[in-house]
Protein backbone atom coordinates (compact mmCIF):
# COMPACT_ATOMS: atom_id res chain seq x y z
CA UNK A 1 0.00 0.00 0.00
CA UNK A 2 1.43 2.99 -1.01
CA UNK A 3 2.32 5.76 1.76
CA UNK A 4 2.51 8.74 -0.74
CA UNK A 5 0.50 11.34 -0.74
CA UNK A 6 -2.48 12.04 -3.21
CA UNK A 7 -0.80 14.97 -5.46
CA UNK A 8 -3.55 17.77 -5.62
CA UNK A 9 -5.44 19.38 -7.88
CA UNK A 10 -2.33 22.17 -8.43
CA UNK A 11 0.42 20.10 -8.56
CA UNK A 12 -1.43 18.17 -10.74
CA UNK A 13 -2.09 20.69 -13.21
CA UNK A 14 1.49 22.27 -13.00
CA UNK A 15 2.64 18.73 -13.71
CA UNK A 16 0.72 18.42 -16.73
CA UNK A 17 1.94 22.10 -17.71
CA UNK A 18 5.59 21.07 -16.85
CA UNK A 19 5.12 17.62 -19.18
CA UNK A 20 3.46 20.14 -22.27
CA UNK A 21 6.14 22.78 -22.02
CA UNK A 22 8.96 20.20 -21.97
CA UNK A 23 6.85 18.79 -25.23
CA UNK A 24 6.80 21.97 -26.68
CA UNK A 25 10.52 22.09 -26.42
CA UNK A 26 11.20 19.12 -27.81
CA UNK A 27 8.87 19.75 -30.84
CA UNK A 28 10.70 22.85 -31.36
CA UNK A 29 14.38 21.71 -30.99
CA UNK A 30 13.04 18.58 -33.61
CA UNK A 31 11.78 21.56 -35.70
CA UNK A 32 14.96 23.45 -35.38
CA UNK A 33 17.13 20.19 -35.92
CA UNK A 34 14.88 19.38 -39.20
CA UNK A 35 15.21 23.22 -41.00
CA UNK A 36 18.95 23.03 -39.94
CA UNK A 37 19.32 19.96 -42.00
CA UNK A 38 17.37 21.02 -44.82
CA UNK A 39 19.81 23.96 -44.66
CA UNK A 40 22.64 22.04 -44.47
CA UNK A 41 21.42 20.25 -47.85
CA UNK A 42 20.94 23.20 -49.42
CA UNK A 43 24.23 24.84 -48.41
CA UNK A 44 26.20 21.53 -50.25
CA UNK A 45 23.98 21.68 -52.78
CA UNK A 46 24.68 25.06 -53.56
CA UNK A 47 28.78 24.58 -52.36
CA UNK A 48 28.44 21.67 -55.29
CA UNK A 49 26.84 24.13 -58.21
CA UNK A 50 29.89 26.65 -57.08
CA UNK A 51 32.87 23.97 -56.98
CA UNK A 52 31.62 22.58 -60.49
CA UNK A 53 31.44 26.12 -62.20
CA UNK A 54 35.33 27.17 -60.75
CA UNK A 55 36.04 23.39 -62.13
CA UNK A 56 34.65 24.13 -65.58
CA UNK A 57 35.83 28.31 -65.72
CA UNK A 58 39.40 26.94 -64.43
CA UNK A 59 39.56 23.69 -66.70
CA UNK A 60 38.55 26.19 -69.98
CA UNK A 61 41.83 26.98 -69.89
CA UNK A 62 43.54 23.78 -70.23
CA UNK A 63 40.62 22.62 -72.91
CA UNK A 64 42.19 25.89 -75.22
CA UNK A 65 45.87 24.41 -74.58
CA UNK A 66 44.95 21.24 -75.85
CA UNK A 67 42.87 22.18 -78.95
CA UNK A 68 45.54 24.53 -80.07
CA UNK A 69 47.66 23.27 -83.15
CA UNK A 70 50.58 20.95 -82.41
CA UNK A 71 50.18 21.75 -78.18
CA UNK A 72 51.75 18.27 -77.89
CA UNK A 73 51.86 18.79 -73.76
CA UNK A 74 49.78 16.37 -71.92
CA UNK A 75 47.20 17.14 -69.62
CA UNK A 76 49.63 19.51 -67.64
CA UNK A 77 48.41 21.57 -70.17
CA UNK A 78 50.57 25.27 -70.45
CA UNK A 79 54.23 25.42 -69.92
CA UNK A 80 55.14 27.16 -66.37
CA UNK A 81 55.96 30.61 -67.24
CA UNK A 82 54.07 30.42 -70.67
CA UNK A 83 51.22 32.76 -69.31
CA UNK A 84 53.68 35.05 -67.57
CA UNK A 85 56.00 35.66 -70.55
CA UNK A 86 53.61 36.05 -72.77
CA UNK A 87 52.00 38.66 -70.57
CA UNK A 88 55.16 40.72 -69.70
CA UNK A 89 55.74 41.07 -73.12
CA UNK A 90 52.54 41.54 -74.96
CA UNK A 91 52.38 44.37 -77.46
CA UNK A 92 56.45 44.92 -77.37
CA UNK A 93 57.52 45.36 -80.10
CA UNK A 94 60.89 42.74 -81.00
CA UNK A 95 63.44 42.50 -83.65
CA UNK A 96 65.84 40.08 -83.66
CA UNK A 97 67.61 40.34 -80.48
CA UNK A 98 65.59 43.53 -79.30
CA UNK A 99 63.18 44.37 -77.34
CA UNK A 100 61.57 48.01 -77.45
CA UNK A 101 61.62 50.87 -79.09
CA UNK A 102 64.47 51.36 -81.54
CA UNK A 103 64.36 54.93 -80.83
CA UNK A 104 64.91 54.43 -77.39
CA UNK A 105 67.15 56.96 -75.52
CA UNK A 106 69.19 54.16 -73.64
CA UNK A 107 69.96 50.55 -74.18
CA UNK A 108 70.40 47.81 -72.16
CA UNK A 109 72.55 45.18 -73.24
CA UNK A 110 72.46 40.99 -71.39
CA UNK A 111 74.73 38.81 -71.61
CA UNK A 112 73.43 35.82 -70.34
CA UNK A 113 74.05 31.77 -70.37
CA UNK A 114 70.48 29.88 -70.74
CA UNK A 115 71.74 27.62 -68.24
CA UNK A 116 73.02 30.10 -65.73
CA UNK A 117 71.03 30.21 -62.48
CA UNK A 118 71.79 33.68 -61.53
CA UNK A 119 70.44 34.49 -64.83
CA UNK A 120 67.78 32.82 -64.27
CA UNK A 121 67.12 35.20 -60.61
CA UNK A 122 67.65 38.16 -63.02
CA UNK A 123 65.39 37.33 -65.41
CA UNK A 124 62.20 36.50 -63.56
CA UNK A 125 62.60 39.14 -60.79
CA UNK A 126 63.73 42.47 -62.25
CA UNK A 127 63.14 41.92 -65.93
CA UNK A 128 59.49 42.07 -65.54
CA UNK A 129 59.95 45.65 -63.86
CA UNK A 130 62.36 46.96 -66.15
CA UNK A 131 60.11 45.99 -69.26
CA UNK A 132 57.07 47.53 -67.34
CA UNK A 133 58.41 50.68 -66.18
CA UNK A 134 60.64 51.88 -69.02
CA UNK A 135 60.53 49.09 -72.01
CA UNK A 136 56.92 49.54 -72.58
CA UNK A 137 57.33 53.39 -72.21
CA UNK A 138 59.92 53.30 -75.40
CA UNK A 139 62.39 54.97 -72.90
CA UNK A 140 64.87 51.94 -73.22
CA UNK A 141 65.91 49.14 -75.59
CA UNK A 142 66.75 46.32 -74.75
CA UNK A 143 69.58 43.64 -76.39
CA UNK A 144 69.69 40.19 -75.38
CA UNK A 145 73.31 38.25 -76.44
CA UNK A 146 73.87 34.60 -75.34
CA UNK A 147 76.64 33.44 -73.92
CA UNK A 148 77.20 29.91 -74.14
CA UNK A 149 80.44 28.50 -72.28
CA UNK A 150 78.54 26.35 -69.43
CA UNK A 151 78.93 23.53 -71.40
CA UNK A 152 77.30 21.45 -74.34
CA UNK A 153 73.42 22.10 -72.86
CA UNK A 154 74.45 26.39 -73.42
CA UNK A 155 75.36 25.86 -76.97
CA UNK A 156 72.46 23.71 -77.61
CA UNK A 157 69.87 26.28 -75.89
CA UNK A 158 71.95 29.13 -77.43
CA UNK A 159 71.53 27.56 -81.17
CA UNK A 160 67.68 27.65 -80.40
CA UNK A 161 67.57 31.02 -78.94
CA UNK A 162 69.20 32.24 -82.31
CA UNK A 163 66.17 30.62 -83.62
CA UNK A 164 63.98 32.36 -81.72
CA UNK A 165 65.52 35.24 -82.58
CA UNK A 166 65.11 35.01 -86.62
CA UNK A 167 61.32 34.73 -85.59
CA UNK A 168 61.91 37.56 -83.55
CA UNK A 169 60.43 35.90 -80.69
CA UNK A 170 63.87 35.22 -78.83
CA UNK A 171 62.47 36.88 -75.59
CA UNK A 172 59.60 34.99 -74.78
CA UNK A 173 62.06 31.93 -75.99
CA UNK A 174 64.15 33.05 -73.15
CA UNK A 175 61.93 34.10 -70.29
CA UNK A 176 59.99 30.53 -70.82
CA UNK A 177 63.59 28.75 -70.79
CA UNK A 178 64.43 30.57 -67.81
CA UNK A 179 61.06 29.23 -65.95
CA UNK A 180 61.78 25.68 -66.79
CA UNK A 181 65.31 26.13 -66.49
CA UNK A 182 66.92 22.60 -65.46
CA UNK A 183 70.06 21.24 -63.63
CA UNK A 184 73.15 22.52 -65.38
CA UNK A 185 74.84 19.92 -67.61
CA UNK A 186 72.32 17.74 -67.02
CA UNK A 187 71.51 17.12 -70.97
CA UNK A 188 67.54 18.35 -69.82
CA UNK A 189 67.99 20.58 -73.37
CA UNK A 190 66.69 17.56 -75.68
CA UNK A 191 64.41 18.11 -78.65
CA UNK A 192 61.62 17.69 -76.77
CA UNK A 193 62.22 20.45 -73.94
CA UNK A 194 63.02 22.56 -76.88
CA UNK A 195 59.86 21.49 -78.15
CA UNK A 196 58.14 22.39 -75.70
CA UNK A 197 59.39 25.68 -74.86
CA UNK A 198 59.13 26.49 -78.26
CA UNK A 199 55.29 26.05 -78.99
CA UNK A 200 55.20 28.07 -75.09
CA UNK A 201 56.61 30.91 -76.26
CA UNK A 202 55.05 31.34 -80.09
CA UNK A 203 58.08 30.62 -81.90
CA UNK A 204 57.65 27.81 -84.66
CA UNK A 205 59.31 24.56 -83.59
CA UNK A 206 59.50 22.98 -87.32
CA UNK A 207 61.77 26.20 -88.55
CA UNK A 208 63.76 27.05 -85.64
CA UNK A 209 65.04 23.45 -85.32
CA UNK A 210 66.02 23.92 -89.23
CA UNK A 211 67.59 27.00 -88.27
CA UNK A 212 68.91 25.99 -85.11
CA UNK A 213 71.05 22.94 -87.07
CA UNK A 214 72.17 25.10 -89.52
CA UNK A 215 75.47 27.02 -89.88
CA UNK A 216 73.72 30.26 -89.46
CA UNK A 217 72.85 29.60 -85.61
CA UNK A 218 76.37 29.83 -84.57
CA UNK A 219 76.96 33.19 -86.09
CA UNK A 220 75.10 34.91 -83.26
CA UNK A 221 77.01 33.23 -80.08
CA UNK A 222 80.45 33.95 -81.80
CA UNK A 223 79.42 37.71 -82.27
CA UNK A 224 78.53 37.68 -78.73
CA UNK A 225 81.73 36.09 -77.19
CA UNK A 226 83.14 38.80 -79.87
CA UNK A 227 81.31 41.50 -77.92
CA UNK A 228 81.87 40.03 -74.56
CA UNK A 229 85.49 39.85 -74.75
CA UNK A 230 85.70 43.66 -76.19
CA UNK A 231 83.00 44.50 -73.12
CA UNK A 232 85.49 43.16 -70.89
CA UNK A 233 82.58 40.33 -69.61
CA UNK A 234 83.58 38.10 -67.46
CA UNK A 235 80.49 36.81 -65.54
CA UNK A 236 76.61 36.11 -66.26
CA UNK A 237 74.30 37.95 -66.26
CA UNK A 238 76.80 41.10 -67.00
CA UNK A 239 73.95 43.86 -67.48
CA UNK A 240 75.48 46.64 -69.36
CA UNK A 241 73.19 50.03 -69.28
CA UNK A 242 74.29 53.05 -71.48
CA UNK A 243 72.99 55.99 -73.45
CA UNK A 244 72.17 55.38 -77.84
CA UNK A 245 75.10 55.50 -79.42
CA UNK A 246 76.97 55.84 -76.10
CA UNK A 247 79.61 53.99 -73.88
CA UNK A 248 78.04 50.83 -71.92
CA UNK A 249 78.44 50.71 -68.17
CA UNK A 250 77.83 47.37 -66.33
CA UNK A 251 75.44 47.44 -63.69
CA UNK A 252 77.33 45.88 -60.72
CA UNK A 253 74.88 44.49 -58.61
CA UNK A 254 72.78 41.36 -57.09
CA UNK A 255 71.17 39.69 -60.23
CA UNK A 256 67.71 40.46 -57.91
CA UNK A 257 68.47 44.01 -56.72
CA UNK A 258 65.52 45.67 -58.85
CA UNK A 259 66.75 49.30 -57.30
CA UNK A 260 70.32 48.97 -58.71
CA UNK A 261 69.28 48.39 -61.84
CA UNK A 262 66.69 51.06 -61.90
CA UNK A 263 69.08 53.65 -60.68
CA UNK A 264 71.57 52.63 -63.72
CA UNK A 265 68.66 53.32 -66.20
CA UNK A 266 67.48 56.61 -64.34
CA UNK A 267 71.17 57.74 -64.32
CA UNK A 268 71.41 56.83 -67.86
CA UNK A 269 67.58 58.07 -68.67
CA UNK A 270 69.25 61.59 -66.84
CA UNK A 271 72.34 62.12 -69.21
CA UNK A 272 70.03 60.87 -72.43
CA UNK B 1 32.65 20.85 -28.20
CA UNK B 2 30.05 24.16 -27.79
CA UNK B 3 29.48 26.35 -30.45
CA UNK B 4 31.64 28.72 -28.81
CA UNK B 5 34.32 26.73 -28.32
CA UNK B 6 33.59 26.16 -32.55
CA UNK B 7 33.63 29.30 -32.83
CA UNK B 8 36.57 29.93 -31.16
CA UNK B 9 38.81 26.93 -33.35
CA UNK B 10 37.04 28.61 -36.40
CA UNK B 11 38.49 31.73 -35.64
CA UNK B 12 42.04 30.40 -35.14
CA UNK B 13 41.55 27.96 -38.47
CA UNK B 14 40.56 31.38 -40.55
CA UNK B 15 43.27 33.85 -39.29
CA UNK B 16 45.77 31.10 -39.97
CA UNK B 17 44.31 30.07 -43.52
CA UNK B 18 44.84 34.02 -44.03
CA UNK B 19 48.14 34.18 -43.20
CA UNK B 20 48.99 31.33 -45.86
CA UNK B 21 47.01 32.90 -48.52
CA UNK B 22 48.27 36.39 -47.61
CA UNK B 23 51.56 34.58 -48.21
CA UNK B 24 50.78 33.25 -51.76
CA UNK B 25 49.17 36.14 -53.42
CA UNK B 26 52.28 38.55 -51.80
CA UNK B 27 54.34 35.96 -53.66
CA UNK B 28 51.66 35.93 -56.96
CA UNK B 29 51.93 39.67 -57.42
CA UNK B 30 55.49 39.73 -56.69
CA UNK B 31 56.70 37.37 -59.09
CA UNK B 32 59.15 36.20 -56.22
CA UNK B 33 59.83 32.51 -55.54
CA UNK B 34 58.40 31.46 -52.32
CA UNK B 35 60.07 29.72 -49.49
CA UNK B 36 59.24 26.25 -50.68
CA UNK B 37 60.36 23.50 -47.78
CA UNK B 38 59.93 19.33 -48.36
CA UNK B 39 60.93 18.97 -51.52
CA UNK B 40 57.92 20.64 -53.11
CA UNK B 41 57.78 22.91 -56.15
CA UNK B 42 56.28 26.15 -55.48
CA UNK B 43 56.89 28.08 -57.98
CA UNK B 44 55.55 25.20 -60.91
CA UNK B 45 52.52 24.66 -59.04
CA UNK B 46 52.22 28.78 -58.59
CA UNK B 47 52.91 29.32 -62.31
CA UNK B 48 50.88 26.49 -63.19
CA UNK B 49 47.05 27.19 -65.41
CA UNK B 50 45.86 26.16 -62.57
CA UNK B 51 47.23 28.86 -61.02
CA UNK B 52 44.42 31.31 -61.41
CA UNK B 53 40.32 31.65 -62.22
CA UNK B 54 39.34 33.36 -64.94
CA UNK B 55 42.08 35.82 -64.42
CA UNK B 56 42.21 36.03 -60.69
CA UNK B 57 45.05 33.95 -58.41
CA UNK B 58 43.42 31.48 -56.86
CA UNK B 59 45.53 32.59 -53.88
CA UNK B 60 43.94 36.09 -53.72
CA UNK B 61 40.51 33.76 -53.60
CA UNK B 62 41.43 32.22 -50.87
CA UNK B 63 42.38 35.34 -49.44
CA UNK B 64 38.42 36.43 -49.71
CA UNK B 65 37.25 32.97 -48.86
CA UNK B 66 39.52 32.62 -45.31
CA UNK B 67 38.34 36.84 -45.05
CA UNK B 68 34.85 36.01 -45.89
CA UNK B 69 34.34 33.75 -43.33
CA UNK B 70 36.46 35.24 -40.51
CA UNK B 71 33.90 38.33 -40.80
CA UNK B 72 30.86 35.46 -40.89
CA UNK B 73 32.33 34.46 -37.70
CA UNK B 74 31.59 38.07 -35.69
CA UNK B 75 27.86 38.24 -36.82
CA UNK B 76 25.56 36.57 -34.38
CA UNK B 77 22.78 35.67 -37.25
CA UNK B 78 21.60 32.45 -39.16
CA UNK B 79 22.79 33.80 -42.16
CA UNK B 80 26.27 34.64 -41.29
CA UNK B 81 26.29 30.70 -40.01
CA UNK B 82 25.06 29.79 -43.60
CA UNK B 83 27.48 31.84 -45.65
CA UNK B 84 30.23 30.84 -43.37
CA UNK B 85 29.19 27.14 -43.98
CA UNK B 86 28.60 27.44 -47.88
CA UNK B 87 31.94 29.34 -48.16
CA UNK B 88 34.10 26.84 -46.46
CA UNK B 89 32.40 24.20 -48.18
CA UNK B 90 32.97 25.86 -51.57
CA UNK B 91 36.54 26.58 -50.52
CA UNK B 92 37.00 23.08 -49.56
CA UNK B 93 35.80 21.68 -52.95
CA UNK B 94 37.88 23.64 -55.22
CA UNK B 95 40.85 23.18 -52.38
CA UNK B 96 40.23 19.39 -53.13
CA UNK B 97 40.11 19.76 -57.06
CA UNK B 98 43.46 22.17 -56.71
CA UNK B 99 45.17 19.25 -54.70
CA UNK B 100 44.23 16.80 -57.31
CA UNK B 101 45.48 19.05 -60.25
CA UNK B 102 48.89 18.99 -58.20
CA UNK B 103 49.83 14.97 -57.83
CA UNK B 104 48.14 14.67 -61.11
CA UNK B 105 48.42 17.24 -63.61
CA UNK B 106 51.15 19.27 -62.37
CA UNK B 107 53.26 16.39 -60.65
CA UNK B 108 54.42 18.66 -58.12
CA UNK B 109 53.07 19.39 -54.27
CA UNK B 110 53.30 23.14 -53.05
CA UNK B 111 52.99 22.80 -48.95
CA UNK B 112 51.95 26.35 -48.53
CA UNK B 113 48.54 25.06 -51.13
CA UNK B 114 48.47 21.79 -49.72
CA UNK B 115 48.60 23.74 -45.76
CA UNK B 116 45.78 25.67 -46.95
CA UNK B 117 43.66 22.67 -48.16
CA UNK B 118 44.16 20.89 -44.94
CA UNK B 119 42.88 24.46 -42.98
CA UNK B 120 39.92 25.07 -45.12
CA UNK B 121 38.70 20.98 -45.05
CA UNK B 122 39.50 21.44 -41.18
CA UNK B 123 37.01 24.84 -41.46
CA UNK B 124 34.60 23.51 -43.52
CA UNK B 125 33.95 20.62 -40.81
CA UNK B 126 33.88 23.18 -38.23
CA UNK B 127 31.68 25.31 -40.10
CA UNK B 128 28.85 22.75 -41.24
CA UNK B 129 28.95 21.57 -36.79
CA UNK B 130 28.35 25.02 -36.05
CA UNK B 131 25.69 25.37 -39.31
CA UNK B 132 23.97 22.15 -37.55
CA UNK B 133 24.31 22.29 -33.86
CA UNK B 134 24.57 26.60 -33.22
CA UNK B 135 21.94 28.16 -31.52
CA UNK B 136 20.02 30.83 -33.33
CA UNK B 137 20.53 34.06 -33.44
CA UNK B 138 17.41 34.57 -32.55
CA UNK B 139 17.90 34.78 -28.67
CA UNK B 140 15.45 33.13 -26.45
CA UNK B 141 12.19 32.54 -29.27
CA UNK B 142 14.28 28.72 -30.18
CA UNK B 143 15.53 27.23 -27.32
CA UNK B 144 19.15 25.90 -27.95
CA UNK B 145 19.62 22.60 -29.10
CA UNK B 146 22.76 21.47 -28.40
Amino acid sequence: MSTEPKPTKQERRDAARAARLEAERAEAGAALRRRRLRTLLAVLGAAAVLVVVAIVVSGGNSDKAKSRPGAAQKATGAIPGQKESAAMLAGVPQSDIYLGNPAAPVRVVEFADLQCPFCREYTLQVLPRLVQDYVRSGKVRMEFRSLSFLGDDSVTAARAAAAAAQQDKLWNFVDVFYYNQGEENSGYVTPAFLDRIERAAGVDPVKAKAFAASEASKKPLTAANALADQLRVESTPTILVGKRGGALTPVQADPTDVGAYKAAIDGALGQA
Amino acid sequence: MSDRRLRQVAIVLALIGLGVAAYLTYVHYEGIESVCGLGGDCEKVQTSEWSDLAGVPVALLGLIGYAAILATLFVEREEALIAGALIALVGFGFSAYLTYRELFSIDAICPWCVASAVIMTLLAIVMTARLLRAPTGDRGVVPYVG
